[in-house]
């Protein structure tokens, strides 16, 4: 039985992707992916990050479950990016083992996905013409009043 | 009774968080949003349409889990509640 772990975390701080690279690797571990969300240079001068944070984490933890179970993952590290951040820093890191790439490639691009559907963060960018929310991918709510 | 409501994102902008109302017994949640939202008329229009009606968009939590706007009309709140209203996300 592997040793399966699973770490999230939403902070202000970066992160050293090379040690999480390291920590990722179990007995069995043929393949790790590392997906990393850098804020892009669209003409910005700095992104802020907003959680809510208690349930971010919370749905983070269950995506995380979630992409274990489904693509038979040995460990998965989550890391969100808060407050506010340059271009080219990294916002979101995402670190998965498995045993084959076909695994921790779809592990990978499952979690990012789910997040990127539901998990209450938002983005704002701070521009010389003024400031903008991004608006998000899903742009669905809970829906009209009766 | 205390009931937190939080916003986030422009709605947090506009109307300010971690606001500690004390509602009445039997307050609908939906009332409550509105009741704090009319302190600001652009806050009060980012999150409710011309009938007073929550926009679409507009994603609902109590006590961190998501509510249909269609239950918010009809849902009594209770001491100790954590209410949300936000924007769509945007994270990763």
């Amino acid at each position: 039985m592997k040793n399966r772990g699973i770490m999230i975390a939403i902070q202000h701080e970066d992160v050293d992707i090379g040690r999480l690279i390291n920590d990722a690797k179990r007995a069995g571990t043929g393949a790790v992916v590392v997906f990393d969300g850098v804020v892009r240079d669209d003409d910005i001068r700095e992104m802020e990050l907003e959680a809510y944070e208690e349930v971010a984490r919370r749905e983070l933890e269950k995506i995380a479950e979630d992409a274990t179970r489904l693509h038979d993952l040995f460990h998965v590290d989550i890391v969100h990016r808060i407050g506010r951040l340059s271009v080219g820093e990294n916002i979101l890191i995402i670190v998965v083992s498995a045993g084959h790439r076909p695994e921790a490639y779809a592990g990978s691009r499952y979690i990012i996905e789910e997040i990127k559907k539901g998990v209450p963060v938002w983005k704002k960018e701070l521009r010389r013409e003024g400031d903008r929310w991004v608006p998000g991918e899903h742009p669905h709510g809970s829906g009209k009043s009766k | 009774m205390t009931v937190k409501v939080r916003f986030f994102a422009r709605f947090r902008e506009l109307l300010g968080t971690d606001i500690l109302a004390e509602p009445e017994s039997g307050t609908v949640f939906a009332s409550l949003v509105k009741d704090i939202a009319k302190k600001n008329r652009e806050g009060y229009d980012a999150i409710f349409d011309g009938n007073g009606n929550f926009r679409e968009f507009v994603i609902l939590m109590l006590n961190g889990k998501r509510l249909e706007a269609s239950d918010a009309v009809t849902l009594t709140v209770t001491d100790g509640d954590e209410i949300a209203v936000f924007p769509p996300v945007a994270g990763g």
